[in-house]
């Protein structure tokens, strides 16, 4: 491939893994967990392996916008002690605001530099957004609106990660009356596939198990309607909850600390948003795997959902049965499950098929179907 | 005389954007003004929304000191309800929060802070070697081992708020969840290996030892640890002698408890200690980008300026308490609190040294603190007590955020939000001028720094900065 001659002088990922003294055995350990969070069977592993040894790494920018940073907190955090480590390493950040060395000029200078380097080959991720009123005004980098720098990044980048609940929709800052006018991603730049890995923030295994995914297979996962990884997002975090069955059986909390809540009843009636929220937060859970929000007693607020921030308050119950619809949605997303596991092997469509799905109404909540892989 | 003007930023390792524009005359920062060009407007945001919606939406500000907010928060709407937390709902909050100040700490001296000792500025000083072993950004040994022991102790914040950053447990009332024996257990174990990590490698001595230093001299000649080294390099650099701040130091009081705050709340100035009194706060508007008179948060209102017109330079608002600017942060409050070393060290100025080496203290401190609050949870007893808010009526929320005070002031008519506003610390640390010129702390700190020929990002200008550990997103929110 002509991409592979012009990166001939980067070093592979495992090149730089070895060179941040990680042995062996752990690389291979992670390429097994990476292959498992993945949801790829064993027989993955050694391709995993392969991928890694003998690809470049593939160089990646990560800038803020308006934001808040806990993407970036939460993804220092990710779960396997080792997946930080190589994950950080892997992607070497070519430029990273909040973690880089350089300041001031020095880091502008960075950045140019990287995307010259990469022309055309290096992920975008962004963290934050980009507000638009007064022409940018109340987000300055470098003299400059942060839309201004978004777009001269985003013109050579390959890909486009939206980290969080900011790039992916707009989130909090875009709560009415939106003052600064902060807008997604996908509503500035338009001619790039875009990949939207929400939540306010996103999980770190989903964060390092998306950037993983890409970097080892050269391509972008399979993506529900909303441009969400099918992979993270493709249920409910209603489906998989640990309180459901007290769901089922009618046991609801009726008021913080009250005996339903000391039995780990269902948080409905206290307003939980789990029945409505794509995510993965009851499977994968938080802070290496401790827990979730309704494991620590209080409802899902549907962080990873557009328009979260602004749909009455959190502690107002779900009350849209329609939409709730239990056990014909489950169908669905167990089709949506087996299609995850075709869409490993075979994914290559994804990126001409994301920005047809970006083209689609952004309203339905439902996974993709098969007919976009 | 040589005169020039220099614009310094974006600041990297920050959080949120900085931009500080300096007068540079020979050879030295003349003067120096503070932009915070970035604002998003949550007290806008907040106006006409049920109250307890302040409890996911203000967190947000902040992905590093989410819970600092948080707590604020809850302290808002509970003092409108005249409802304090269920005691061991408040001792809940407060391992909570006492995690997130203490990740904060390790975060700023590992990430944020000493990775500018490993610049190759500083090639062939005797450190030097070390400090690029330590902590080169990203990659340094001791960011590594910083970033997993954060992960593990953080592990404590999962149990009892579900998730970190931007933890949903604490109301009003109380936390959500109430620990049960084994999560107790689980949480004296992960303390316990949190302590090995600080006992190894950033104090190299027990905790206890550094907790207890009883003078500047004692804590300034440190030898073990990263601590030990960052001691070393603020010796060689003069660390001591740069970046003075104002002198009088506030605090909130850090850790509401049903027997008191566990760091007390006062100003000191000139060796005294006076009680705070927050009708004394005053946001001076003269030199932000925002419409509206100087007036009290309680009465506060944001309505930004759109043309962006002069003489105001920031977003950032100017909080004066009884019309002065007071520093606020991890130091100030080891000072409030009466701690011997801090005063010590106080007593000859706020520098670059003391503010990085009270963070120290804090960490040590605070280990110990988290230690017997754990043991002292009551999984029998209540955690939540019942909050009913007024359709009417108002709340102060005082709380001490990792990197100083932070306050929330809410208004509610008619059971919705009729006005929010947040000081947080980094709005006092960081403020500028206000209507008699008076610049802020860090803008006054900088006076005398000196820039160096050929230099363009000052390295005595990011210490200075960095040293404050600021937080630009909880600035102007």
């Amino acid at each position: 491939m002509a991409e592979e001659t012009d990166l001939a002088d980067i070093e592979t990922f495992y090149d730089v893994m070895r060179r941040q003294g990680i042995t062996r055995r752990s690389f291979m350990k992670y390429c097994a967990l990476t292959a498992s969070a993945l949801g790829l069977g064993p027989a993955f592993v050694p391709k995993i392996a392969h991928a890694m040894e003998t690809k470049p790494r593939t160089p990646v920018i990560w800038v803020h916008g308006l934001e808040c940073t806990c993407c970036s907190e939460s993804f220092i955090r990710s779960a396997h002690p080792l997946a930080k480590d190589v994950v950080l390493s892997m992607i070497s950040l070519d430029y990273d605001d909040t973690l880089m060395a350089a300041a001031g000029h020095a880091a502008e200078a960075a950045m140019k530099d990287t995307i010259e380097k990469y022309k055309g080959n290096y992920i975008l991720a962004v963290e934050g957004n980009p507000p638009l009123n007064e022409d940018g005004m109340f987000c300055i980098s470098g003299g400059k609106p942060f839309v201004e720098k978004l777009k001269y990044a985003a013109k050579d980048a390959k890909a486009i990660i939206s980290w969080g609940a900011c790039a992916s929709y707009g989130c909090v800052q875009a709560a009415k009356p939106n003052p600064t006018q902060a807008t997604p991603v996908h509503k500035v730049i338009t001619d790039k596939p875009i990949i939207k890995v929400p939540g306010c923030p996103p999980i770190a295994e989903v964060m390092t198990g998306v950037i993983t995914y890409m970097l080892t297979f050269d391509r972008m996962p399979e993506l529900d309607r909303q441009g969400r990884p099918a992979m993270f997002y493709g249920q409910r975090i209603h489906d998989k909850c640990y309180r459901r069955p007290h769901f089922d059986a009618g046991q609801f909390v009726e008021e913080w600390d009250d005996e339903g809540a000391r039995k780990g009843y269902c948080l409905y009636k206290m307003g939980c948003k789990g029945p409505t929220t794509y995510n993965a937060c009851s499977t994968v859970r938080w802070n290496e795997g401790v827990s979730f929000p309704i494991q620590s007693g209080h409802g899902c607020i549907g962080c990873s959902e557009d328009g979260f921030w602004d749909q009455g308050t959190f502690y107002d119950r779900v009350t849209d049965l329609t939409q709730f619809g239990v056990e014909s949605n489950a169908d669905q997303i167990g089709m949506a499950a087996a299609g995850v596991v075709g869409g490993g092997v075979a994914i290559h469509a994804a990126v001409s098929a994301l920005k047809s799905a970006q083209s689609k109404a952004q309203t339905s909540p439902t996974p993709s179907s098969d007919k976009e892989a | 005389m040589t005169a020039r003007s220099l614009v310094v930023g974006p600041f990297n390792r920050v959080e949120g954007d900085l931009e500080i524009r300096l007068e540079v005359e020979d050879g030295r920062v003349a003067a120096a003004f503070a932009n915070a060009p970035l604002f998003r407007g949550f007290e806008t945001m907040m106006l006409g929304k049920a109250p307890m919606d302040a409890l996911t939406i203000t967190p947000r500000i902040c992905g590093i000191c989410s819970i600092s907010q948080s707590a604020a928060a809850a302290a808002a709407l509970g003092a409108a309800a005249g409802q304090p937390q269920a005691a061991q709902g408040a001792l809940a909050t407060a391992i909570m929060h006492g995690v997130e100040n203490l990740c904060d700490h390790l975060t700023h001296f590992n990430l944020f802070f000493c990775a500018d000792f490993a610049r190759p500025a500083y090639g062939g000083r005797d450190w030097h070697d070390r400090a690029v072993a330590r902590f080169t950004a990203m990659e340094g040994s001791a960011v590594r081992a910083c970033v997993e022991a954060r992960a593990q102790i953080l592990h404590i914040v999962g149990l009892l708020g579900g998730k970190w950053p931007h933890t949903l447990a604490i109301q009003p009332g109380g936390v959500t969840r109430a620990p049960t024996m084994r999560d107790r257990i689980r949480m004296t174990s992960t303390l316990s290996s949190f302590r090995r990590y600080l006992e190894d490698t950033l104090f190299g001595a027990p905790v206890e030892a550094f907790a207890e230093l009883e003078s500047a001299a004692a804590l300034t000649t440190w030898e073990t640890g990263d601590a030990g080294l960052f001691m070393q390099i603020a010796a060689d650099l003069d660390l001591g002698r740069m970046g003075y701040g104002p002198g009088r130091y506030l605090s909130f009081g850090a850790y509401p408890l049903a027997q008191g705050r566990a760091f007390a709340a006062g100003l000191w100035e000139n060796a005294m200690t006076r009680p705070v009194d927050t009708a004394e706060i005053r946001e001076d508007l003269s030199h932000a980008w925002m419409h509206g008179d100087t007036t009290h948060p309680a009465d506060g209102q944001t309505f930004p300026d759109e043309d962006m017109q002069d003489p105001a330079y920031s977003w950032c608002k100017a909080p004066r308490l009884a019309g002065q600017t007071i520093e606020t942060g991890a130091f100030a409050r080891q000072v409030v609190d009466g701690h011997p070393a801090a005063i010590d060290l106080a007593t000859s100025g706020t520098t670059v040294l003391a503010r990085v080496a009270g963070r120290l203290l804090e960490v040590a401190r605070t280990q110990l603190l988290l230690e017997s609050w754990v043991a002292a949870l009551k999984p029998e007893e209540r955690f939540m007590a019942e909050v009913s808010l007024p359709a009417d009526g108002a709340g102060e929320g005082l709380v001490e955020a990792a990197r100083g005070a932070l306050g929330h002031w809410i208004r509610i008519e008619g059971g919705k939000i009729a006005g929010y506003q947040i000081v947080a610390p980094t709005t006092w640390n960081f403020s500028p001028r206000d209507a008699t010129g008076t610049p802020g702390p860090v803008e006054a700190a900088l006076v005398g720094a000196p820039v160096l020929p050929g230099e363009d990002t000052p390295l005595s200008v990011q210490h200075i900065v960095r040293s404050f550990d600021p937080c630009m997103v909880c600035t102007v929110h």
